[in-house]
């Protein structure tokens, strides 16, 4: 049986550009080598072609209206070996890059959210990576970040999901086969939602907590940004500021850490650091990535909303790594972002009433004013930033402080 | 209790045994004396039970004790007598027979998995306060490989490893303690306090880096300036074998300056690179000596010797030691010849002399009246030169 319909399909073997079909047909035609029951190698060769399509504007356009061929691609993507899955996971990541991809793929299959978080939490699944990437890639919008919200919460009834996410992020060596680097940007995207905050924020529980070491994690970007996009996020909520700042969690540290060099501080400038910025090697290196720079300065940013929070950010030194940061920066949008802490850490108090920084009502006017302002900065960045692109060396020159 | 078997005892027999006392007295009461004594003796009015039980003091407990452990029951059986017998001397505070105790009850290795880590665990307690804290540890890891989710066993192991500050491995355990329970109020305090330790000795260690790392920039700043002065250095270690000597005179150098001397003084550079040296002055007529912390290079030793000599030492009993008087000198030790050295020199003067060696990075000079007899006796018979 094997062998008549490996005859039958060698025609087929070649699935490339077939000329006389449309594309839509060609599509179409893939699907029975991709569906399940397929031979595993015709299956490899049709996952690989899908996959091509997808590296594409165009092709994936085309894949948007093939309802049954997503799902048949999800299928594979999450079917255990010996299929093979990994060509039609990364497809899936390359169509959940695409925002339009969204409707059509959770159209097609409901369930990918829940399915991909089974793999991508599974310690054996040997393609958890392109699981977690798609699932990052997918939460990035607001409804699919729902669905996977609530297949987080059906799938560990009673302990939350979340929990076996972040023991997977937080765990070395958790899937031998994928580092996870992904599952950052998953949480990150999962923070965007109050449920999933008041889960990381939980003061009986030791969640967000765990994450604060990531911030240093030295071998991914990816992760790094996703752990600190978190914290970013969990810093909105300004009723855990006291909680985040005081001895139990103690984010501030872990937030100035990566924004911190190799200074070396007076004897009396030290003693007011918070004992993981003292005394810091002379090879220190800050956080190559300038966007995980700014939203590690937007976090501190926020947890200086209230008052109460100012007082402990500026009890902590912050002022001391920002004002050395800010010399060192050089990135024009992040220099900024860093001169508006900088402003708020040493500026005066704000009048009473308003000490809240993030419930402050802000009349129109001045909103408007505000937003000119922006706008102007805005583009004083981008002049800047094409200024040094056009000519570095003089650039280089005139940022002489090192 | 000596008497009749009480068991065989029917209501006849009680009558006609209590008829008995009306023709003979009783014998089995207490005698009034020591009283006290027998009442302790019967296991239910025991206050404490004794440490080692003789069948021959205490016939009754002994008996009790084989019932209670006696060998036909099942190994769950005994195991779990041994296990309350264990508990009931943990909460006296009586550790040390508590580990007997939970020792007895493991050595019965039932089949009762949960039991066994509850032994353990309950041993690795009784450790734990006698302050064996290794064999807790060994205690818990053994309970935790019977039950994996014995909690108890968690948090006791998260506090041995807090208590022999291994405080990344305490954190280890407190999160798995929580992945048990997530809201474990005592390993989320635990936690806390660990990793709050973890991070300051972190700390503790970058700082003796850097302190170490000043010290050795410091030292080749000394070293430095010592060569530059073609000052010569002898240490004591090596004054044997001269020629591996002046090989390793940069390490031995920087070995010596890491350590003290024992006056608590050591060279030092000054803001304009001018040394300043620990010296020594000897006055071998009176066996006393004066050691002077710092000497500046440029100082002389004629302003020392005013100083120091402004008044009359206590020991100067003929009151001739005055800073005119005095005659310094230091010696070479390989060739037994003395140098004398005119008060007004410099420090460094007299280092650069090509037969002065810095012994121990402490300069040593003699230093007696020149006029005295002791003086003319002491230099009688050796080699005196002048330095100019």
């Amino acid at each position: 049986m094997g062998e008549t319909s490996a005859d039958a399909v060698a025609p087929a073997g070649g699935v490339g550009p077939a000329g006389p079909l449309t594309p839509e047909a060609e599509a179409a035609k893939l699907l029975p080598f991709l569906a399940s029951g397929a031979r595993a190698d015709l299956q490899a060769a049709a996952a690989k072609h899908v996959l091509a399509l997808t590296g594409s504007g165009p092709g994936r356009a085309l894949l948007a209206g093939q309802a049954a061929l997503l799902r048949a691609l999800v299928d594979l993507a999450v079917a255990p070996a010996p299929a093979p899955a990994s060509d039609a996971a990364r497809a899936l990541v390359n169509l959940a890059a695409d925002p339009g991809l969204h409707d059509p793929l959770l159209a097609a299959e409901p369930g990918l959210p829940a399915r991909l978080l089974g793999r991508a939490l599974d310690p054996q699944w040997p393609c958890a990576e392109e699981a977690a990437a798609a699932l990052a890639n997918l939460s990035r919008e607001p409804a699919p970040c729902a669905a996977l919200m609530a297949a987080l919460v059906a799938a560990a009834p009673g302990e939350s999901g979340l929990e076996q996410l972040v023991l997977a992020l937080c765990t070395p060596g958790y899937n031998a086969r994928a580092p996870l680097h992904y599952l950052g940007p998953v949480l990150s995207n999962l923070s965007q939602r109050p449920a999933a905050r008041a889960f990381l924020l939980d003061p009986d529980r030791c969640v967000v907590q765990r994450l604060l070491p990531l911030t240093q994690y030295p071998d991914s970007t990816v992760r790094r940004g996703g752990v600190v996009g978190t914290l970013r996020n969990c810093c909105f909520e300004h009723r855990h500021h006291e909680w985040l700042l005081g001895p139990k969690v103690d984010i501030l540290p872990f937030l100035l850490l990566p924004l911190a060099g190799p200074e070396d501080f007076s004897e009396e400038e030290m003693e007011r650091l918070p004992v993981d910025l003292q005394y810091l090697p002379p090879d220190k290196q800050r956080e190559p990535d300038p966007d995980i720079r700014k939203m590690l300065i937007e976090a501190i940013m926020l947890l200086t909303a209230t008052a109460s929070g100012r007082q402990q950010v500026r009890d902590q030194g912050a002022y001391l790594i920002l004002r050395e940061l800010h010399s060192w920066e050089p990135e024009p949008h992040v220099r900024v972002t860093c001169e508006k802490l900088i402003q708020v850490l040493i500026g005066d108090e704000p009048e009473h009433g308003m000490e809240n920084l993030l419930e402050v009502q802000v009349p129109e006017d001045v909103e408007q004013q505000l937003q000119q302002l922006d706008r102007q900065e805005q583009e004083q960045c981008e002049r800047e930033q094409q200024e040094r692109e056009l000519a570095p060396e003089p650039r280089a020159e005139g940022a002489a402080p090192t | 209790m000596e008497g009749p078997e009480l068991e065989a005892i029917s209501d006849d027999a009680m009558d006609s045994f209590l008829e008995k006392f009306q023709s003979q007295p009783y014998r089995g009461g207490f005698n009034e004396d020591q009283w006290e004594e027998e009442f302790e003796k019967i296991p239910l009015f025991m206050k404490k039970t004794p440490s080692e039980i003789d069948p021959k003091e205490n016939p009754d407990l002994a008996c009790l004790q084989s019932i209670i452990f006696d060998e036909e029951r099942s190994p769950e059986e005994q195991a779990k007598t041994y296990k309350d017998e264990g508990n009931d001397y943990f909460k006296e505070k009586d550790y040390a027979k508590a580990v007997i105790s939970y020792s007895e009850g493991l050595k019965k290795k039932c089949e009762d998995a949960d039991l066994n880590a509850v032994l353990y665990t309950n041993r690795a307690a009784a450790q734990y306060y006698l302050g064996n804290i290794r064999s807790a540890l060994n205690d818990v890891t053994a309970a935790r490989k019977l039950k994996p989710c014995h909690l108890k066993a968690i948090v006791r192991g998260a506090l041995c490893h807090l208590e022999l500050k291994n405080f990344a491995e305490a954190l280890n355990w407190c999160d798995e303690g929580l992945q048990v329970d997530a809201k474990e109020k005592k390993l989320l305090e635990m936690r806390a306090k660990a990793d709050k330790l973890k991070r300051t000795e972190q700390r503790d260690i970058r700082k003796a880096k850097v302190k170490e790392k000043k010290e050795q920039n410091q030292n080749k700043a000394l070293l430095h300036a010592i060569k530059a002065r073609n000052i010569r250095l002898v240490s004591e270690a090596a004054s044997e074998d001269e020629d591996s000597a002046s090989e390793d005179l940069g390490e031995l150098f920087l070995d010596g300056l890491s350590s003290e001397n024992p006056y608590g003084a050591r060279l030092s550079v000054d803001d304009q690179g001018r040394l300043s040296w620990p010296v020594l002055f000897l006055y071998p007529e009176y066996a006393q000596s004066d050691f002077i912390s710092t000497f500046h290079e440029d100082s002389r030793f004629i302003d020392h010797l005013m100083v120091m000599f402004g008044e009359m030492p206590s020991w100067d009993s003929e009151q001739k030691y005055c800073p005119d008087n005095l005659e310094v000198y230091f010696e070479d030790e390989d060739r037994a010849e003395l140098y004398r050295v005119p008060p007004k020199s410099t420090l460094l003067q007299v280092l650069q002399h090509p037969r002065y060696f810095v012994k121990a990075l402490t300069p040593a000079f003699l230093v007696c009246v020149g006029s005295s007899p002791f003086c003319r006796n002491y230099l009688q018979g050796r080699k005196v030169h002048q330095v100019k």
